[in-house]
């Protein structure tokens, strides 16, 4: 946005107050709105995070504490436990859903009839409420008899014993990642879709002329050419995976042994369970500042690339 | 925004052509594999079809997950249902009452918010407009339990309001219909005021109906996220009152024995909604994600 758009309606005829009224009324019902429940409550967090206020006010009035919250959220080794699964999910989910959702926009974007049917098929899961996912998964991963016990017993030959997925500390994350990477991952795959398009023809036909292989153009004319979307499909996938909660809300509730406990989850039992508002807005505050740093990462990059 | 509609249009040549067997093998592991992809959502369709917990859970692992010998609606029947343990049928409207009240007021003061920032003439435009880029970045997650506090002190706890008010506008909406509004010719705007049209004037009968495509894209995502707020309603709504389906079907979840009949049934009902939209809407519901995305 140029200065020149900016001030696209300016110096025009006669300004009217009646015009001037007419623009107030329509700007400020968005802008109230937005003060009200966004702007106002993000500012109060950080107040809030320095008292012990709690959910439901006591009779005593909330004190000033401080920088007391943060340093009870610190040493708490649950918050950790938090922080490391929500990074061990980052890591997990990443390769996952972003490799699984480029290796079907590389599929689509071939001659292929009913291409649009497919992408329409491949595209379902992401327009499918959390919360049915987890009615689906819930079943999928029944122990011992649901369908990915039934596959492991074929894939084994009988060996392998059946994995109660959710309730095994080992496997719960796993599990989680496996249906949050099913859910999302056609967000992913329509933006590699758009990017592939974007890439220019005459790029592999000087590949060919040069005597390259499949594989080769893959490796030196598409993933070079797909940066700009690696680089967001990252950001944007990690992001979402800093605000995981509703499945483990409903699935695990942050167990077995804390081993799917989240920074969202950990913050929802603290201010919302426990009433702990003070401690629970610490714990906002920090995520916040995880968000707006992998964010700022995203500018940094794509401006250098400019 | 349509970018990628345009070069996805249908190919001209198919793999019914003879020397194409590349292109039928390629047909046929796509198909497979979205088959995969697809399946557990025909295995949700089908269970809710069961007549109770226990068949669903004895066929799950076997084909039978796929079939069902005799289908029954009991399990739809049972939700229509608007008070005792789980009225479903409640949960549901409430979630549409919430659902339109959302989007069509989000649709207009969004745009309404964005046709001033782009054309209007009130002064200090381009700083309410750096306001709410920088404020798009907070994420809802870090914002929910002050929220939860304004609303209790303006006593819209367990209201419909307290569900529709804080989601209505929303800067990234603004953004986007601002940067449809400013690549609109100018001389529309100018033969507007010609006329002698007021700034709502130009807005409703000029701008708008030419926005549609960006209006359906902000129409689309608002719905969905709506449709999908599970973290807000869980924390708000304390009664059946005003508490929508996403949560209701959680509940389920809250006891030790999950009625999958009735769970899977409920989640049918919660994604036929989306479904139809989304097959009248395919081709804009993708482009509307990819923009969400570049705009970003």
């Amino acid at each position: 946005m140029s200065t020149e758009t900016l001030t696209a309606g300016r110096h025009r005829r006669a300004p009217l107050w009646g015009g001037r009224f007419q623009e107030l009324g329509m700007l400020l019902p968005s802008l109230a709105l937005i003060a009200a429940f966004l702007l106002l409550p993000f500012l109060s967090s950080f107040r809030i995070a320095l008292t012990n206020e709690r959910l439901i006010p006591r009779p005593v009035p909330a004190r000033f504490v401080g920088l007391d919250n943060f340093q009870k959220v610190l040493t708490d080794h649950d918050f950790w436990q938090a922080l490391w699964n929500v990074a061990r999910f980052t890591v997990m989910v990443l390769p996952v859903q972003c490799g699984f959702a480029l290796a079907i926009a590389l599929l689509l974007n071939q001659k292929l009839p009913f291409r649009n049917f497919f992408r329409g098929l491949f595209f379902l899961p992401a327009i499918t409420s959390m919360v049915v996912v987890c009615v689906i998964w819930a079943t999928l991963f029944q122990y011992p008899t649901g369908p990915f016990n039934q596959i492991l017993g074929v894939v084994s030959f009988g060996m392998a014993q059946p994995i109660d997925w959710l309730g095994d500390p080992a496997w719960s994350m796993p599990a989680i990642v496996l249906l949050s990477a099913w859910q999302a991952y056609g967000f992913q795959m329509i933006v590699y879709l758009a990017g592939l398009q974007g890439i220019s023809d005459s790029l592999y036909e000087a590949a060919s002329l040069d005597g390259a292989n499949r594989w080769q153009k893959f490796w030196h004319v598409t993933m070079p050419s797909l940066r700009q979307t690696h680089v967001f499909v990252l950001i944007i996938t990690t992001i979402q995976a800093f605000k995981l909660f509703t499945q483990v809300n409903i699935l695990t509730q942050g167990g077995p042994r804390g081993t799917t406990e989240t920074l969202v989850h950990y913050m929802f039992s603290a201010g919302f369970v426990n009433q702990r508002l003070g401690l629970a807005s610490a714990v906002a505050i920090i995520l916040f500042f995880i968000v707006l740093a992998v964010s700022l990462v995203q500018r940094l990059v794509v401006r250098d690339r400019k | 925004m349509t970018v990628i509609s345009e070069p996805l249009s249908p190919p001209r040549r198919t793999a019914s052509e003879p020397r194409d067997i590349g292109g039928i093998i390629k047909l046929v592991a796509v198909s497979i594999i979205a088959l995969v992809i697809v399946s557990p959502l025909i295995v949700l369709v089908v269970g809710s079809l069961k007549a109770d917990r226990f068949q669903i859970l004895a066929d799950m692992g076997t084909f039978r997950a796929f079939w069902v010998e005799n289908p029954t609606l009991q399990n739809f029947r049972d939700m229509w249902v608007f008070s005792g343990a789980l009225p479903f049928g409640r949960y549901l409207l409430n979630s549409l009452v919430i659902l339109f009240c959302t989007v069509i007021g989000g649709v207009f003061l969004n745009s309404m918010a964005a046709f001033v920032l782009a054309w209007g003439r009130l002064p200090g435009r381009a700083v309410i407009l750096a306001a709410l880029v920088a404020l798009y970045i907070v994420p809802q997650e870090s914002i929910v339990l002050p929220l939860l506090t304004i609303i209790n002190r303006i006593g819209l706890s367990d209201s419909f309001a307290a569900q529709i008010l804080p989601f209505m506008a929303s800067p990234l909406y603004i953004f986007l219909i601002y940067q449809f509004f400013i690549q609109i010719p100018r001389d529309i705007y100018d033969a507007a005021t010609v006329d002698g049209a007021g700034p709502f004037r130009i807005y409703w009968s000029v701008f708008l109906p030419i926005s549609l495509p960006v209006l359906a894209t902000v129409a689309i995502l608002l719905g969905i996220e709506t449709w999908n707020q599970y973290l807000w309603p869980l924390m708000v709504t304390q009664t059946d009152y005003a508490r929508p389906i996403s949560v209701g079907i959680a509940s389920f979840f809250g006891t030790g024995t999950v009625y999958w009949n009735n769970a899977m049934a409920a989640s049918v009902m919660m994604m036929i909604p989306v479904l139809i939209f989304y097959l009248a809407f395919q081709r804009w519901f993708v482009s509307s994600f990819i923009s969400s995305a570049v705009k970003g």
